[in-house]
C-alpha cells in the first residue's frame, strides 16, 4: 500500500505494509530520530509527533492513518537555525533537562496543550502531563517553564485565540 | 577566592538545546541501514541444564549471518568473583537468561531464525527466595562456586552465599547484657526497583584494524572494555569503548550486560552489530535494586543511649554476584550510619537465587537500609517513649565519633543539618490543612552515604585560541556533570569562562582509566584529576609567560583569559598569545593529572570482606515528609518534602536542585508503587509501562531544598557528589511519617493502597525470617 502525507512541511510517500508504526518510520526510514521510541505502547510519550496539529503518540499511529494529513516531528517544530519555540527556550532557561530523552515528546505534547489552554493552571498543566514521563527530573520544573511560558505569551499579548506555535 | 567566583555559578547545559530539538544522538539513534541486527534468544525457565544447543538450521535462514553461543565467548566475569558467563553455558540460572545471539541483516529475519535453533533444556527445581536458597538442604545456584576466580580477596563465601561481609565493633554482647537497657528488635522487606532509563541497554559493535570498537549506552566504559576483554579472553586493550549521551542510567549501566556480545558478533562477521534491549526484555532482565531483608536488634538505655547493635542483612543478588557483591560492604555504612552506638555486629549475605541478577541502583543499598534503621529508630522511640527529632538530635553522629567498623567521622555535620531542617520547615510551614480529613503523618529522618571515589585520569590541551580541551572517561548520563561541574572547574583553575571548555565524551583510547559514571563520583573524581591536570597546564602556562614578559610566575594570575601580573588587572598578555609562543618554542601546552581514594581507616579488624573499610568522604542527608493517608482506599498523597543535603560545596546550586527533586521523585517512586514481584515460572511480572507504576506529574510535589555547605571533603574547592544522594532517605521518611499517620508500624516498602489497607486493617503479616537465625553469629560464616 502507497501513503502520502506531508512530513515537516513535504511531500512524502511509504510503500508496505499500512500497520506500521508511524515512528519506525520516522525513526528508520527517515532518520528522523528525534522522535523517541520509549515504551512503544502509548504510556510514556516520548514519541509524540503532531498529526494535523493534535499531539499524538506515533507508536500507536499505524502509517496508513495519516493518509493525507500533516505531519510534524520535533525536527520540524523548530527546524536549521530557527529559533527555538517558546516552550522549548523555557525549557533551557530553567535547566529542566537531564538525560532529555522525554523531552522532545514533552515539547510536542505541552506545545500543543499550551496552544489549546492558554490560561491553563498548575494543576491542568500536571493533568496535561499525564501521558508523559520523565525519569529523571521529578516534574517540577517541566510544569514551571510552561506556566512562565504561558505566563510570558499572555504578557506578550501573543493570545489571539491560542498561543502562536 | 577568585579562583571559586569563577567556578561556583549556575551555568546552563551546553547539552540542552540539541536535546530540545532532538538532535542529540543516543547509541540508539545511531542505527544505520547497513548495520546487522542482533537478537537474543532467551531463557523461558529460571533453572535447567542445556541439553542440546544446535544453531546449525538457524545459520542457514535467510539474512542470518552468524550466531554465537556461550561457547563463543567462555571467559566469566563478575565483581568480586568471576561467576557469569556472557552467554549460558551448560546451566541456566534465570528467565530471560541470554542462550544464543543471532545476526541478521534486518531484526525481523534474526527474530524469525530464533525458531529455527534446536535448544533442549532439562528444568531443574528453581531457587527462587532467599529462604529456600539459605535452606540447608538447598539446590545450590553455582554448583562450581568453588571454582571461580575471585576477583578481589577477602570474602566469606559458601553454596549460595555468593559473599558475605561482616563489622564488627566492641563488646555487643556485654551490651544486650546491661541490666539497664532494653532491647528493641524490628525486621523490613523490601522489593526490587528498576530502573526504567529512558534509553534501554544498547550497543554497537565493530570489528577496526583487529580490534573491537564498542559504541554503548553505559556509566562504565572501562568496565566495558575489561569484560569484553574477559569473555572474549582478549587482551583488555583490543577492545574500544566510546560513549555518546546516555539516555538515563541510574545504576542499570554501571556493569557490563549486553555489550561484548557485539564485539563478539563483529567479530564473526566483520560487519557493524547493533543489539538493543525491546522494552521488554530491558525491564524482564533489569539489574534492578536488590530485593532485602533486615533485621535489627538494638539495646537502648532509659536515656536513650544506643549501647549496642546488631543486624542481619540478606541481599538477593539474583542469578549472579554482580554489584550487590560489593554492595555488602555498604551495609557497614549505611545500616550502620547516622547514629553513635556503643558496640555494633553487622552481617550483610549477598544470596544467590535463580531470578534474574539484580544490580546498582542510586544509593544502592543505602536507600532500603536508611528505611530500616529510621523505622527501629521511630521503633525505639516509640516503644522507649522518647520524641524522635530529639532522640536524633542526641544521637546522630558527630565530630569523633566512631562508624561501625571504627572509622573516626571529622565534624558536626548532621546535628547542624538537623537544625537546618527547623528553620526550613519554619519557613516554608506545614501541609497538615491539606489533609483534609485524611490520617496526616510527618517524619523526619537522617541518611548517611559516601561518595564512591576510587581512579580517575583526566588530560587537559590548552588551544591557541585560547580554549582547552578536558579528555577524561566521564559519561554525560543526565546528571550534568560533563556539561556543568566538569568545565566549570577546569575554567576556574584556568581562568577561562566555562565555554571556553571543551569536553570530550568518553573513549577509553583516549583517556585514562575511570572506575564509571556512578556512586557521586564524577564531580569529585575526575573533577579533582582535572584540578591535577590543570595544575601542570598552569605552570607551564605561567612558565612560558614569566619569560615573555620577563616577570616570575608566582607573580602571575590566570584571570578572563589573560595571564596578568598580580594586581594589575589588563595587564600582562592574552593566553593565545602565550599558547603560541609555547607551542613555536617549548611545545604545546598540556597537563595530566590523576586521583585515587585515600583508603581511609578503618579499625584494625572491625571490617571483613569489605570493598571499602571507611568512608573516605561521607554524604548525609535530613528528609522531611508529610502524607495524608485515605483511609478508604490506602492512598498515600505526598502534601509536602523537604530536603537538607550535605554537598560540601555547591558549584552548582540550580543543577543540584534538580538533582534533588528528580531523585526524591524516584525514592517516591520506590516508597509508594514501585513494585517488581516473579510470576511462577520466575520471570519478572512489571515487564511495561502499564504493569510498572512509574511517578507521574500528579504525583509529585515541588521539593523544598537547603544546602549544607562547609563539612569536610577532599572533593575540588570541597565539594561532594550530589547526584546520588537525594534518592537516599525517601523511603524512610516516606515509611515513618505514612507509620505515624496510620498509627501503625511499616515493615515494608512500596506502600501500594492495598498494603497501606491491609496495614490499617491489621491483616498485613509482619516480616519474618525463620531463615535468619536467633543469634546474631550463627548467620555468619564465622
Amino acid at each position: 500500500m502507497v501513503v502520502t502525507f506531508q512530513l515537516n512541511g513535504e511531500d512524502c510517500s511509504f510503500h508496505g505494509d499500512p500497520m506500521t508504526p508511524l515512528v519506525d518510520i520516522l525513526r528508520r526510514e527517515r532518520f528522523l530520530t528525534g522522535t523517541k521510541a520509549v515504551c512503544r505502547e502509548g504510556f510514556c510519550g516520548a514519541c509524540t509527533v503532531h498529526v494535523d496539529d493534535e499531539a499524538v503518540p506515533s507508536c500507536l499511529k499505524p502509517i496508513g492513518l495519516v493518509q493525507g494529513c500533516a505531519v510534524t516531528t520535533i525536527e520540524g517544530l523548530s527546524s536549521g537555525n530557527q529559533a527555538l519555540h517558546p516552550l522549548q527556550a523555557s525549557f533551557e532557561a530553567i535547566d529542566a533537562v537531564q538525560c532529555g530523552m522525554c523531552f522532545p515528546g514533552m515539547v510536542m505534547s505541552l506545545s500543543a496543550f499550551m496552544r489549546d489552554n492558554p490560561h491553563a493552571s498548575r494543576p491542568e498543566i500536571k493533568a496535561a502531563m499525564v501521558g508523559n514521563i520523565c525519569r529523571c527530573t521529578g516534574y517540577e520544573r517541566i510544569v514551571d517553564a510552561v506556566a512562565d511560558c504561558l505566563d510570558q505569551a499572555r504578557k506578550a499579548g501573543r493570545l489571539a485565540g491560542g498561543i502562536d506555535v | 577566592m577568585s579562583e571559586l567566583s569563577a567556578t561556583v555559578m549556575n551555568l546552563a547545559r551546553r547539552d540542552a538545546q540539541d536535546k530540545l530539538r532532538g538532535r542529540t544522538k543516543y547509541t540508539n539513534d545511531r542505527i544505520r541501514p547497513d548495520m546487522l541486527h542482533a537478537v537474543l534468544l532467551r531463557s523461558t525457565v529460571p533453572a535447567g541444564r542445556i541439553r542440546k544447543l544446535d544453531v546449525s538450521a538457524a545459520l542457514r535462514c535467510p539474512g542470518v549471518r552468524a550466531v554465537a553461543t556461550g561457547a563463543d565467548a567462555p571467559g566469566l566475569y563478575g565483581i568480586g568473583i568471576a561467576d557469569h558467563p556472557l552467554l549460558a553455558i551448560e546451566t541456566i540460572r534465570y528467565h530471560g537468561e541470554p542462550i544464543a545471539v543471532i545476526a541478521a541483516e534486518t531484526e525481523k529475519q534474526a527474530r524469525a531464525a530464533l525458531a529455527a535453533i534446536m535448544l533442549e533444556v532439562e528444568p531443574l527445581a528453581p531457587v527462587f527466595t532467599m529462604a529456600e536458597a539459605l535452606q540447608p538442604a538447598a539446590r545450590l545456584v553455582h554448583e562450581g562456586w568453588r571454582g571461580y576466580e575471585v576477583i578481589t580477596e577477602g570474602g566469606a563465601r559458601a553454596g549460595n552465599i555468593a559473599w558475605e561481609a561482616r563489622s564488627s565493633r566492641g563488646d555487643v554482647d556485654a551490651a544486650f547484657a546491661r541490666p539497664d537497657i532494653r532491647i528493641v528488635e524490628s525486621s523490613f522487606t523490601v522489593g526490587r526497583q528498576s530502573h526504567v532509563p529512558f534509553e534501554p541497554r544498547v550497543a554497537i559493535g565493530s570489528w577496526e584494524d583487529g580490534r573491537a570498537h564498542i559504541q554503548t549506552s553505559t556509566q562504565v566504559p572501562w568496565t566495558v572494555r575489561n569484560v569484553t576483554g574477559r569473555v572474549m579472553q582478549l587482551a583488555p586493550g583490543h577492545v574500544r569503548v566510546t560513549v555518546p549521551p546516555v539516555g538515563g542510567g541510574f545504576g542499570l549501566k554501571f556493569d557490563a550486560s549486553i555489550e561484548p556480545i557485539t564485539a563478539l558478533l563483529a567479530r564473526m562477521t566483520g560487519r557493524t552489530v547493533v543489539l538493543e534491549n525491546t522494552r521488554q526484555e530491558e525491564m524482564a532482565t533489569c539489574l534492578c535494586r536488590e530485593n532485602a531483608e533486615i533485621r535489627i536488634r538494638s539495646a537502648v538505655t532509659a536515656e536513650g543511649y544506643i549501647a549496642g547493635r546488631e543486624a542481619v542483612v540478606l541481599m538477593d543478588c539474583g542469578a549472579y554476584g554482580g554489584e550487590q557483591v560489593f554492595l555488602t560492604t555498604m551495609t557497614a555504612h549505611t545500616l550502620g550510619g547516622n547514629y553513635k552506638v556503643g558496640a555494633m555486629r553487622l552481617v550483610s549475605r549477598a544470596v544467590y537465587t535463580n531470578t534474574p541478577p539484580n544490580g546498582a541502583f542510586r544509593a544502592c543499598n543505602g536507600v532500603y537500609n536508611t528505611f530500616a534503621l529510621e523505622r527501629h529508630t521511630d521503633e525505639i522511640c516509640d516503644a522507649l517513649g522518647f520524641d524522635p527529632m530529639e532522640f536524633r538530635k542526641k544521637n546522630v553522629l558527630g565530630d569523633g565519633d566512631l562508624g561501625a567498623t571504627g572509622q573516626v567521622f571529622e565534624a558536626d555535620v548532621l546535628g547542624p543539618m538537623l537544625d537546618r531542617m527547623e528553620a526550613l520547615r519554619a519557613s516554608t510551614g506545614t501541609s497538615e490543612a491539606k489533609a483534609d480529613g485524611r490520617l496526616y503523618g510527618i517524619a523526619t529522618t537522617v541518611g548517611t552515604w559516601f561518595v564512591f571515589v576510587g581512579p580517575s585520569a583526566a588530560t587537559v590541551n590548552l588551544n591557541a585560541d585560547g580554549s582547552a580541551t578536558l579528555v577524561t572517561s566521564g559519561v554525560e548520563i543526565g546528571s550534568g556533570t560533563m556539561v556543568q561541574s566538569l568545565p566549570q572547574i577546569v575554567a576556574g583553575q584556568l581562568g577561562l569562562a566555562p565555554d571556553q571548555v571543551i569536553v570530550r565524551e568518553a573513549d577509553t583510547d583516549a583517556a585514562g582509566l575511570d572506575v564509571g559514571v556512578g556512586g557521586g563520583r564524577t564531580t569529585v573524581s575526575i573533577g579533582a584529576a582535572s584540578v591535577a591536570a590543570c595544575a601542570e597546564v598552569r605552570e607551564k602556562l605561567l612558565r612560558t609567560a614569566g619569560e615573555m614578559l620577563q616577570t616570575r610566575p608566582q607573580d602571575l594570575v590566570l584571570r578572563d583569559g589573560r595571564v596578568e601580573i598580580t594586581g594589575r588587572p589588563g595587564s600582562g598578555m592574552s593566553i593565545p598569545a602565550v599558547v603560541a609562543h609555547a607551542q613555536a618554542t617549548t611545545g604545546p601546552i598540556t597537563g595530566s593529572g590523576a586521583f585515587a581514594a585515600r583508603n581511609a581507616p578503618a579499625m584494625a579488624g572491625c571490617a571483613m570482606g569489605h570493598f571499602i573499610d571507611a568512608l573516605d568522604i561521607p554524604v548525609f542527608v535530613v528528609h522531611e515528609a508529610e502524607v495524608a493517608v485515605d483511609p478508604d482506599t490506602g492512598h498515600v498523597e505526598v502534601l509536602a518534602y523537604r530536603v537538607v543535603q550535605d554537598v560540601g560545596r555547591a558549584l552548582n546550586p540550580r543543577a543540584i536542585l534538580g538533582q534533588i527533586q528528580g531523585g526524591v521523585v524516584q525514592g517516591l517512586g520506590y516508597a509508594l508503587h514501585e513494585e517488581v514481584t516473579l510470576t511462577a515460572d520466575g520471570h519478572i511480572a512489571q515487564d511495561d509501562f502499564e504493569t510498572y507504576r512509574l511517578p507521574l506529574a500528579q504525583d509529585v510535589v515541588p521539593v523544598a531544598a537547603d544546602l549544607y555547605e562547609g563539612a569536610p571533603s577532599m572533593g575540588p574547592l570541597g565539594t561532594k557528589g550530589a547526584g546520588e544522594v537525594p534518592i537516599l532517605a525517601v523511603g524512610a521518611a516516606i515509611g515513618c511519617a505514612v507509620a505515624r499517620a496510620i498509627g501503625k508500624p511499616v515493615r515494608q516498602l512500596p506502600l501500594t493502597p492495598p498494603r497501606v489497607l491491609r496495614l490499617l486493617h491489621e491483616r498485613e503479616p509482619p516480616p519474618e525470617f525463620p531463615h535468619i537465625a536467633p543469634g546474631w553469629a550463627s548467620n555468619t560464616l564465622g
